[in-house]
């Protein structure tokens, strides 16, 4: 038990003495509560500017209530945030769009929309613009444009109304979602809070499990290339180096979770004291204590479950050339989850999320991601920590016995079947 | 009391290589015990299963009175062949850590790390990082790491290998003091003038076999006095086609002949007289250099 404290003593204090863990534990929230204030700061500029629209209608009808529809949106100092210019058809849309195509690239132009002869074929509306991207923008053009289409259409119908009336019968009605507790209360919660609320967290399990894991790897074959760990089998049995290795390692990342957690609940509580709570209440959901919690549990099984792995890893090999190779199943094992956060957060409660949430290597990643957008069944969560506690206990016998015979094996690296006959010992 | 280290029969194989076949050796207290042998002969294999680094396959391996263990590990300093420390580590951190190691609280291990390190000539670099250290300092600090909790058994493979003349000396003294101070120590080495000159018994270990064994002097006698010492002017002479010659190492300054056995020193002394001016004709035990050659013969040593 001594040795066992003295190699955590050691692997902690050798990590957290450096100066790179304290810029990064430090770095790392600061840059995210940068890039919020970035993405503020950004959108200020963006709603600071008019952007000017050409307009190019073949059909000449849908000018006059296009602009109507577009002169709703508003800057913040109150002058309309669209400018439409229009312009002649001429001999096609096409080519009086190409005309106009250097000022959109020079920047006069946000844009040139096209419409063509026939308003109810397909393809008939263009947009060309520098940057497509902008979601927002594209949204509020579309709907204006369609609006002016109605227009016409009704009016082709004898349907002749004022654009209020319109406006009136195409009110949007907004579907609100609440989420239902196991305690049976409700709460506010869209799909894009859920989204990245869930996103943040997944991605933070993501980057301290493969770095962690990494971590512990690169350590073992440090000791095995200075070949120290020859001296230090002298004094400790191998499992006691292991373990030593993954605990002391693990006390780190668990002391950087622990300055994590504890910068959010200090911002959390300020946010909640403070007039801002109302609109905050979507992230103060996302830092939930609940949610804090199971973090913190789905972080140290993750973290026992990989570690282990890459500990045999970096048992087996003599490089990290060498183990680039062995590492990266167990990094895609990582990413896939990670990569899937879309789908089980909108399907939380599919078969196939049930099924992946209960399977250890992907288990910690997403039950925490089922955890954040719904409650599932407490047997769910209860069967998901036992199974991962079993393969982890599994795991550290198995690799327990490749790092016996492992770290004393320099040349050439052994086959997968050659581990794997060492691991059933 | 029981022996310092005792194997029996011991036996290890690593794939279709049997690394270790069949060793038994024992090692009595209080003395120094010399592991010779040429390389990949087994020695590293044979001093792992005494610290149960590994296990042996077969056979039995006791030390300090227990079965090779944690418990008996304690209590053994050892220095691999394979020279290793954290190089990122402070030179005392080091040290400290190899003594925590072997059981002792951080303080007291670093206030013996810091006494060692002064005593040695490393007192000024203590909280300079290994890798700053050059090559014969950084044997230093792993020796003092062998040596932290005072050890009953010191196993050192190979410890004067790169060392320079000065360095030998330090190390040697050290290793006769502990030794007088009532330490058991094994040390592997290639240089049997050294081996000769310190240790009371010997193993001579080849292809995982101990084909030699027991004090110095019995191994000697067991040879016989049947070695000549020769020195003389002229050449062109043959000496293996003299009679009685078994065989010749050629030192440059002079030669030592080995003779076969029962053969008359006298006669080969007659037929020099006739070819050449003799300057010095000496009948002295073979040293443990040429036992080594005879014992292992000449083929590559790397097998």
């Amino acid at each position: 038990m001594h040795k066992l404290l003295m190699v955590i003593r050691r692997e902690y204090l050798e990590r957290v003495r450096k100066k790179s863990f304290w810029l990064g534990t430090l770095l790392f929230p600061l840059l995210m509560v940068g890039l919020i204030f970035i993405q503020i700061l950004l959108a200020d500029v963006e709603t600071g500017n008019q952007r000017k629209i050409a307009l190019i209608d073949t059909t000449g009808r849908l000018e006059q209530r296009f602009r109507e529809k577009l002169a709703e949106e508003k800057l913040k100092d109150g002058r309309p945030a669209f400018v439409v210019e229009s312009h002649p058809a001429g001999e096609g849309a096409d080519v009086a769009a190409r005309r106009l195509l250097p000022r959109v690239v020079s920047g006069d132009l946000f844009g040139i929309i096209t419409v063509g002869k026939d308003l109810d074929a397909e393809k008939n509306f263009r947009l060309y613009a520098k940057s497509v991207g902008n979601l927002d923008v594209q949204r509020t053009l579309q709907g204006a444009l369609r609006q002016a289409v109605l227009g016409v259409r009704l009016e082709q119908s004898n349907m002749k109304l004022e654009q209020k009336e319109l406006a009136a019968l195409l009110a949007p009605i907004e579907l609100e979602s609440f989420q239902v507790a196991a305690a049976g209360e409700a709460k506010r919660k869209g799909f894009r809070e859920a989204y990245f609320g869930t996103f943040t967290f997944v991605f933070i399990l993501y980057m301290s499990l493969l770095l962690y894991g990494i971590a512990v790897m690169r350590g073992i074959l440090e000791e095995k290339s200075n070949r120290i760990m020859e001296v230090l089998l002298g004094s400790l049995s191998p499992d006691q180096l292991m373990t030593g290795k993954i605990l002391g390692i693990g006390l780190v990342g668990l002391t950087q979770m622990a300055i994590y957690t504890a910068t959010v609940g200090i911002v959390r509580l300020y946010i909640a004291a403070s007039p801002l709570a109302g609109d905050w209440s979507g992230t103060l959901d996302a830092v939930s204590p609940a949610r804090m919690v199971y973090f913190l549990v789905f972080f140290i099984l993750g973290y026992f479950l990989y570690t282990s792995l890459f500990a045999a890893v970096g048992a087996v090999c003599n490089s990290e050339q060498e183990a680039q190779n062995l590492q990266t199943p167990l990094v895609m094992c990582l990413v896939i989850p990670m990569v899937a956060t879309f789908f089980f957060v909108a399907n939380p409660d599919s078969t196939a999320a049930v099924v992946v949430s209960m399977i250890p290597l992907f288990a910690p990643m997403v039950m925490f991601m089922r955890i954040s957008v719904l409650t599932p069944p407490f047997w769910q969560i209860a069967l998901s920590i036992l199974l991962l506690a079993g393969t982890i206990w599994l795991f550290f016998k198995a690799v327990g016995r490749i790092f016996r015979i492992g770290v004393l094996m320099y040349g050439k690296r052994p086959t997968v079947p050659e581990i794997l006959r060492w691991a059933r010992g | 009391m029981d022996a310092a280290v005792s194997v029996r029969e011991a036996v290890k194989t690593f794939g279709h290589h049997r690394a270790v076949d069949g060793v038994s050796l024992d090692v009595p207290r209080g003395i120094i015990f010399g592991l010779i042998g040429p390389n990949g002969a087994g020695k590293t294999t044979t001093i792992r299963m005494i610290l149960d680094i590994i296990r042996p396959d077969a056979g039995e391996v006791r030390v300090l009175g227990m079965p090779a263990g944690e418990s008996a590990r304690d209590r053994i300093g050892y220095l691999p062949e394979e020279r290793g420390l954290y190089r990122k580590m402070k030179v005392l951190e080091m040290v400290e850590y190899q003594g925590t190691l072997k059981g002792a609280r951080p303080a007291e291990a670093r206030r013996e790390a810091a006494a060692w390190l002064d005593r040695l000539g490393l007192g000024e670099w203590k909280d300079r990082k290994v890798e700053d250290l050059s090559k014969g300092m950084q044997q230093k600090v792993q020796f003092i790491g062998a040596l932290m909790r005072k050890p009953e058994l010191l196993i050192l493979d190979e410890p004067f290998s790169g060392l320079d003349p000065v360095n030998q000396n330090l190390f040697k003294d050290v290793m006769l003091e502990q030794n007088r101070e009532g330490a058991t120590i094994i040390f592997s080495t290639h240089q049997m003038d050294t081996a000769e000159r310190l240790c009371r018994e010997i193993a001579l270990i080849d292809r995982g076999r101990i084909v030699l064994g027991g004090s110095l002097a019995s191994v000697k006698s067991r040879f016989g006095k049947n070695s000549v010492l020769v020195e003389y002017d002229g050449d062109g002479l043959s000496l293996q086609e003299l009679p009685g010659v078994a065989r010749v190492d050629d030192y440059g300054h002079y030669r030592e002949i080995r003779l076969r056995n029962g053969a008359d020193p006298q006669a080969l002394l007659r037929a020099l007289v006739d070819k050449v001016t003799i300057r010095r004709f000496e009948i002295v035990e073979p040293t443990l250099h040429n036992i080594f050659i005879e014992q292992v013969g000449e083929r590559p040593a790397d097998a």
